[in-house]
């Protein structure tokens, strides 16, 4: 059968239990009188589709809830992502100073040339909060990794984050497939790996809407 | 003589008749449903139109790009009852599947963690399901007609 997508990306969500990494992967709320049998099972990854700039991307997105705790995530996990978002919560200290050992779990397994972004998620428990957008915004810096707040709760820079993440995936294989410039488009397969200088984080972002 | 026999007719067709009779307009009802079916929904053997979840009308299929199939499957039940027995899992019985032989071919799907060889999926949106399982020897997908709208 003739393929009917243009880029196939896998991506990943890292980070501490509890950060609301399934949050922003399963929406479903439970309601007093009955159990969902999704719910109860639980969500492994899920499959998206969609446009970026004409072209049909698929996503297959994987949660690594319940991996966390062992504070390392497994070669096997990471075999093949292209993308990884770094969540941390902003009403937890502890999970924003994990964000640094994450980053090394992935220098140490991924592939060297995955694309990173970092989420600060529950931005709406403002009262709660410990970690202020300023410090996420330098770590994000530092690393020179794009950055954004989110809730998983209400909805809020979700859908945006993985767009932002897809695009930069999109723009890096476009911009190897040019240099080795087949005329051919092979799309879904990225080649393997050639440096690429990173984009400073200049991408603009806060926890409400602009 | 005209009325005894017509009597004898009568008597023959509601008492011993009668239960055979009702199981077979059962069978040809089943395939009555499963034709029409077809009709509206199904066209050379392929889903005629977007599959959506019947909750939030996320598109889970384009069009054409499934196989219709019949085969009986007992699917957990979308919600179960919270005063069933621990352990059990309610379900019913499914005729009707959209078969996806490769995964990628869904616009937008969730696919739980495994329970024996199989992955139940769910809408990618609102999480409602199972709209149908994967199966993970043959990694093979099968969408419940009757758990998803058409349109």
């Amino acid at each position: 059968m003739a393929k009917t997508y243009d880029y196939l990306f896998k991506l990943l969500l890292i980070g501490d239990s509890g950060v609301g990494k399934t949050s922003i992967l399963f929406r479903f709320s439970e309601d007093a009188f009955n159990i969902s049998f999704i719910s109860t099972i639980g969500i492994d990854f899920k499959i998206r589709t969609i446009d970026l700039d004409g072209k049909k991307v698929k996503l297959q997105i994987w949660d690594t809830a319940g991996q966390e705790r062992f504070r390392t995530i497994t070669t096997a996990y990471y075999r093949g992502s292209m993308g990884i978002m770094l969540v941390y919560d902003v009403t937890n200290e502890k999970s924003f100073e994990n964000i640094k050992n994450w980053i090394r779990n992935i220098e140490e397994n991924a592939s060297a040339d995955v694309e990173k972004m970092i989420l600060g998620n529950k931005c709406d428990l403002d009262a709660k909060r410990m970690v202020s957008k300023e410090r996420g915004e330098q770590l994000a810096v530092e690393y020179q990794i794009k950055f954004v707040e989110t809730s998983a709760k209400d909805s809020l820079n979700v859908e945006s984050a993985f767009y932002t993440l897809a695009r930069d995936i999109k723009a890096k294989m476009e911009k190897k497939q040019e240099a080795s410039n087949p005329p051919s488009r092979s799309g879904a397969h990225p080649i393997k790996a050639s440096d690429m200088q990173r984009k400073p984080a200049s991408w603009l972002s806060r926890c409400s809407i602009l | 003589m005209h009325i005894l026999f017509a009597l004898k007719t009568l008597y023959h067709n509601l008492y011993l008749k009668k239960v055979p009779k009702i199981r077979i307009m059962a069978d040809a009802d089943i395939k009555t449903t499963v034709e029409e079916t077809n009709k509206d929904y199904v066209e050379d053997g392929k889903n005629k139109l977007n599959v959506k979840c019947k909750f939030c009308s996320s598109k889970i299929l384009d069009k054409q790009s499934a196989n219709y199939i019949t085969q009986e499957k007992q699917l957990p039940l979308m919600q179960q009852d919270n005063n069933r027995e621990e352990g059990e899992i309610q379900t019913e019985s499914v005729n009707e599947f959209y078969h996806v032989e490769n995964m990628y071919t869904f616009e937008n799907i969730g696919f739980t963690h495994s329970v024996d060889n199989y992955k139940y999926l769910s809408c990618a949106d609102c999480d409602a399901g199972p709209v149908g399982y994967y199966d993970m020897n043959t990694k093979h997908s099968y969408v419940a007609l009757s758990r998803v709208v058409h349109s």
